[in-house]
């Protein structure tokens, strides 16, 4: 395993898409040392902003307050990266494989554009969770994201494939132009979740506002959501499915494009 | 998604026989737009001026521009992506919620005679203001109104157009787009222009303290900005060039007093509709213009010993 | 003072054919001899006059609009770095300025024409090719949907109608003149479009798509300009336009004119299921008609961006593809719209495509008559001319790359049963000297004494075609400008105009017009000279 502890915030946001088992798998310990990371406009060595342990691993472990330092794990394909402490913007943007975890907190754009991979996040994330990059057609093509917190704005935009799980409560947006995948809305939503929709499942285990363009449809215990939940139960997330305990409400949207997406709303028994 | 159906002024001049004003208020921030470009104009197809154009004023609130509106829309503070969206819906003949559409300030029938009126325009104009673009749901409202305009071709002619902002903010964005690709929110840093809305762009840097110097030309984000935003300017290295003692100058290192551009110093102004129009000074200044104050930073900063980036600075192509 | 020593110089306007040769450049000219100053030894290279581009997009209002409708496009792009000698830019689909000034020279292009400029948005243009370092350029203006153009042609005014062109083109500080779908665009300014030559235009009893045509032409050819109507025809991309075309070389009889993108218009079929290429059949006809020069606008599997003022077209495309779509109409004048596309080796409409392009370049008899496009960015990016020229130099990869076709596309084509492979004197042509020629330009395209010192070298004898992505040193003026790969000086280039005459009494003639169906002052309509760097009238007749 190579560690590498940031010694202090950095004063401006850190780049250091160099922070990848893709990019240090193959390095000795000085090699690794030397990588260039990106302090503003100014290239610096890995070893000016943190202490480097170990060499030649696939595992990384990233300790401290990296909030300002971003695109950590970019187009990673293998291995693991363990962050103790928050993470900055792009956390595993463009990832096709390997494994992310963080202790903290995440900033916007986590495993945006992703194709394949795993990533949990135990804090909050912010906006535009597996997202698409502004202009591209679509946002996360395949993998896993498992958010324990909150999110911010435009969960899984545009997303085609993929399953994200947000804890807490995901701001206005979720599920924006979704062509495919599926997205779990444990806390709820504020506003405008599905907006557009063309495919894709949106479960929410709590009452969300919806837009004047999704339609009732029918209210059930869908299979595959049985299925599902039995899944996401090893990942650690309980998702109810059982008709003793309630059903969902299905509506279906958004008319407005018009697409055959579909919002499934937890309606407890006896509610 | 994306795209944009538009045209210039002269179009909705000579062709539009129905006009849509949506968050914004013509009447007292673009006064001569009715005059000019939409209203009274006898257009080269709409002989009869005034009398051949019905306007339709969409607004959370009735401003003086109701005065001169045949249809005045009442939307609730926040429901326009709602109102924006059942539109979408209803001109496809597709399904809405009515209980939904009515915590707008609308009705349906309200919306489906509006979609009825637009498709029987010969050229339809929507016309949208910072009332959609700043308020919540900021570019998705924005990109509400260029799909309802876009989609309205399958119907008739319909174009929309931002109502911008002051300051030629549509000529930065034009020069900023052939420089360098992309309209604002630009990060120079690794050698090469990279554009993320929320990540480069000015409130955003700001409120989170991602920069440590400043350089403020034409704005005075010291008056505009969150606290946080204002506290960082404070605290960093700020250099205001303008023509007055702005907020911001109160809280700069520099301020630097520059001539009035259009007016004192000359240069090139964008429409709203990207048509670029020559300005000739009618005063003197005796104060620098922008330019010879930036070429002046320029040449003292090459004096300086030379910084470039390394090719390494290249991110990957993903 | 430069001398290029040892090389083998294509000079086909000249007559020169593979010759090793020196070629001496002072004073940004070709010389008969220099003394002291540089010498390249060019020994197992070859030399070439540099490329030229008759027809591309790559400044202005309607790209402008195209680069910010696709930030996706330029994530994905060449970043060039800022360094002493060049400024930062991003490259791709629809390169920024500085970029595509450094894109072309890289390839060994030295001159471009933008194709379609408005005059509205004409200051606009001249910004933006003012930032564009190194190559020449020239503009075409757009004429065909001018409504006070349209409206003198209705009224029967031709003498006037010849006069606003003129002025028109001097307002603009324009080269030569522009014709997109004559009439279409004024319709499609109520949605509809201009299908039939001989129906009258949207709004007009007289006027038709072939009175704009042969109006034009014959106005132009009076005024006597270097290059003749530039036209993008009717019925652009459209299965079955073939015979549209063919009508439309009809009526230009008698007639200079530069048919554009030609390949866009060899269509045959009823629809898209029945699409076929006709460009055999377009070649005879063309090969008959010696007063007509085209340019391929051959399409190259990939991304690409449709830019063209044929709004009607591109709102076609837009229903078809379901992509992003955008339009401007522009008052009084023209339009543009916008379309990004992929062109796939798996789709049959693609794959005709992709074979008529290269079937017109082997089947035009006179590489002086046809030359190397892709109408950039419509039908594939002008960096990657490149592999055009491997294809028309090597049967065998041709043949390749024909494997990757859908069986379906074999029967619509008739690329398969084509041998015939370019040599390196007619790629020459096709990318410089005819293309120089065609413009009207006698400084450029050739390495005679006199002639403009714009020279690309590359390696010889490297697979067919693939040099030409690598020049080993492009000279720009007489100076290097490329040396290795890499950029060594940023010059600016020149921007060639023309005054064609006209009488000064027109502008009385316009000015209330103007102001009645136009929204800005007339004094702020023509562009000042000061806008143009390094402008060069050039001589009309």
């Amino acid at each position: 395993m190579i560690t590498l502890t940031l010694r202090e915030q950095p004063p401006v946001p850190l780049e250091a898409e160099a922070l990848s088992p893709d990019v240090m798998a193959a390095l000795a310990h000085d090699a690794i040392r030397a990588l260039p990371v990106y302090l503003g406009k100014r290239q610096q060595r890995v070893d000016d902003l943190f202490e480097v342990a170990g060499e030649a691993s696939d595992e990384l472990e990233i300790r401290g307050d990296a909030a300002k330092v971003k695109w950590i794990g970019r187009g990673m394909t293998r291995g693991r990266i363990s962050i103790v402490g928050n993470a900055g913007m792009h956390l595993g943007a463009y990832m096709k494989g390997g494994t992310i975890e963080v202790s903290g907190n995440v900033s916007d754009w986590l495993g945006a554009e992703m194709s394949g991979g795993f990533i949990r996040v135990r804090g909050n994330a912010g906006g535009q969770v597996g997202a698409a990059y502004r202009g591209s057609l679509s946002g996360m093509q395949d993998g896993t994201i498992l958010i324990g917190g909150s999110a911010g704005l435009e969960v899984g935009m545009r997303m085609k494939r993929g399953t994200i799980v947000v804890g807490g409560l995901a701001r206005d947006f979720a599920g924006l132009q979704m062509k495919g995948g599926t997205i779990v809305l444990r806390g709820g939503a504020e506003l405008r979740t599905g907006a557009w929709m063309v495919r894709g499942t949106i479960v929410s285990l709590t009452p969300i506002r919806l837009l004047p363009t999704f339609s009732y449809a029918s209210t059930y215990n869908p299979t595959f959501l049985r299925l599902y939940a039995r899944h996401l139960g090893t990942l650690g997330f309980a998702i109810p499915h059982e008709d003793r305990e309630g059903a969902y409400r299905r509506y279906t949207g958004d008319s407005a494009v018009p697409g055959k997406g579909e919002i499934l709303v937890w309606k407890p028994a006896g509610a | 998604m994306g795209g944009k159906i538009t045209c210039t002024l002269g179009e909705v001049k000579n062709r539009a026989d129905f006009i849509v004003y949506w968050g914004g208020n013509p009447a007292e921030c673009h006064p001569r737009h009715f005059t000019k470009y939409t209203l009274t104009q006898k257009g080269r197809f709409v002989p009869e001026g005034r009398k051949g154009r019905t306007m339709v004023l969409v607004d959370i609130r009735e401003t003086p521009s109701a005065k001169a509106a045949d249809v005045f829309l009442q939307v609730r503070p926040g429901a326009d992506f709602e109102v924006a969206t059942s539109l979408r819906a209803i001109i496809k003949g597709q399904p809405v919620d009515e209980k939904s559409v009515a915590e707008t300030g609308l009705t349906v029938e309200r919306l489906q005679d509006l979609a009825d009126r637009m498709k029987r325009a010969r050229f339809g104009v929507i016309f949208f203001g910072m009332g959609l673009s700043m308020t919540r749901g900021k570019h998705m409202n924005s990109a509400a109104i260029l799909m309802l305009a876009a989609e309205m071709n399958a119907f008739t002619k319909f174009v929309c157009m931002p109502m911008r902002g002051h300051g030629n903010v549509t000529g930065s964005d034009m020069v900023l787009r052939w420089t360098t690709g992309y309209p604002f929110g630009i990060n120079l840093s690794r050698g090469y222009p990279r554009f993320n809305p929320g990540e480069f762009s000015t409130v955003d840097l700001l409120v989170r303290g991602d920069n440590d110097a400043a350089l403020i030309l034409g704005a005075d984000p010291g008056a505009t900005m969150p606290q946080p935003g204002i506290d960082h300017l404070a605290r960093i290295p700020t250099i205001v060039l303008d023509p007055k003692v702005t907020h911001t100058s109160r809280l700069a290192r520099v301020h630097i007093t520059t001539a009035v551009t259009g007016i004192s110093a000359p240069g090139t102004a964008y429409r709203m509709d990207e048509i670029p129009l020559p300005l000739r000074p009618a005063l003197q200044s005796p104060y620098p213009t922008d330019e010879e104050v930036i070429r002046r930073i320029h040449r003292a900063v090459a004096a300086k010993p030379a910084w470039f980036p390394a090719p390494a600075a290249r991110m990957a192509i993903a | 003072m430069l001398r290029i020593t040892g090389g083998k110089v294509h000079d086909p306007a000249n007559g020169i054919d593979g010759v090793v040769r020196d070629v001496c450049i002072a004073d940004g000219r070709i010389v008969a001899r220099a003394e002291g100053g540089r010498t390249i030894d060019a020994s197992g290279m070859v030399v070439l006059p540099g490329g030229v581009d008759i027809h591309t997009h790559v400044a202005g209002a309607a790209l402008n609009f195209a680069r910010g409708m696709t930030p996706e496009n330029f994530r994905r792009a060449v970043p060039f770095l800022r360094t002493p000698e060049r400024r930062a830019g991003l490259g791709g689909i629809t390169p920024t300025t500085f970029a595509t000034g450094y894109l072309y020279a890289g390839m060994g292009w030295t001159t471009v024409n933008e194709a379609a400029v408005p005059i509205l948005s004409a200051r606009h243009t001249h910004e933006e090719l003012r930032d564009i370092p190194i190559v020449d350029k020239t503009t075409c203006v757009l004429m065909a949907n001018n409504e006070i153009v349209l409206d003198l042609l209705e009224a029967g005014e031709l003498e006037r109608a010849k006069h606003v062109v003129a002025w028109l083109i001097w307002a603009a500080k324009a080269y030569g003149v522009k014709a997109v779908n004559p009439g279409g665009i004024v319709a499609w300014k109520w949605g509809r479009n201009a299908n039939t030559l001989s129906a009258p235009v949207e709004g007009y009893s007289k006027v038709t798509p072939a009175t704009i045509i042969s109006s034009l032409a014959g106005i132009i050819d009076e005024l006597r300009l270097p290059h003749p109507l530039h036209i993008h025809g009717n019925n652009l991309g459209v299965p079955g336009n073939v015979s549209t075309t063919i009508e439309t070389m009809k009526v230009l009889e008698g007639r200079r004119a530069h048919l554009a993108h030609l390949q866009f218009h060899a269509y045959g079929g009823d629809d898209w299921g029945s699409m076929r290429s006709e460009a055999a059949a377009l070649a005879e006809q063309f090969n008959a008609r010696k007063d007509l020069t085209a340019d391929a606008g051959a399409v190259l599997f990939g991304d690409a961006l449709t830019i063209t003022a044929d709004g009607p077209w591109q709102h076609l495309l837009y229903q078809l593809t379901g992509r992003k779509w955008g339009n401007v109409d522009v008052e009084n004048e023209t339009g543009c719209g916008i379309v990004p596309y992929v062109y796939k080796g798996s789709s049959l409409v693609n794959a005709v495509q992709w074979a008529a392009g290269l079937e017109l370049l082997l089947l035009v008899e006179d590489p002086w008559r046809i030359f190397l496009t892709t109408d950039h960015p419509n039908g594939g990016c002008f960096w990657r001319y490149p592999e055009l020229i491997r294809l028309l130099m090597s049967a065998d990869h041709r043949r390749e790359c024909l494997k990757q076709l859908p069986a379906k596309a074999l029967k619509r084509i008739v690329l398969p049963e084509l041998d015939r492979q370019y040599t390196r004197s007619e790629i020459a042509i096709i990318t410089s000297a005819g293309p120089a020629r065609a413009l009207g330009l006698p400084q450029k395209g050739h390495l005679g004494v006199g002639a403009d010192a714009d020279v690309a070298l590359y390696d010889e004898g490297r697979d067919g075609g693939l040099e030409f992505a690598y020049p080993r040193y492009v000279i720009k003026g007489g100076e290097i400008v490329v040396e290795e790969g890499e950029i060594r000086a940023v010059s600016e280039g020149r921007e060639f105009i023309v005054r064609p005459s006209f009488d000064e009494q027109i502008e009385e003639y316009l000015r209330p017009l103007f102001q009645k169906v136009y929204t800005m002052s007339f004094d702020n309509y023509p562009v000042e000279m000061e806008r143009l760097a390094r402008p060069d009238v050039q001589a009309c007749g």
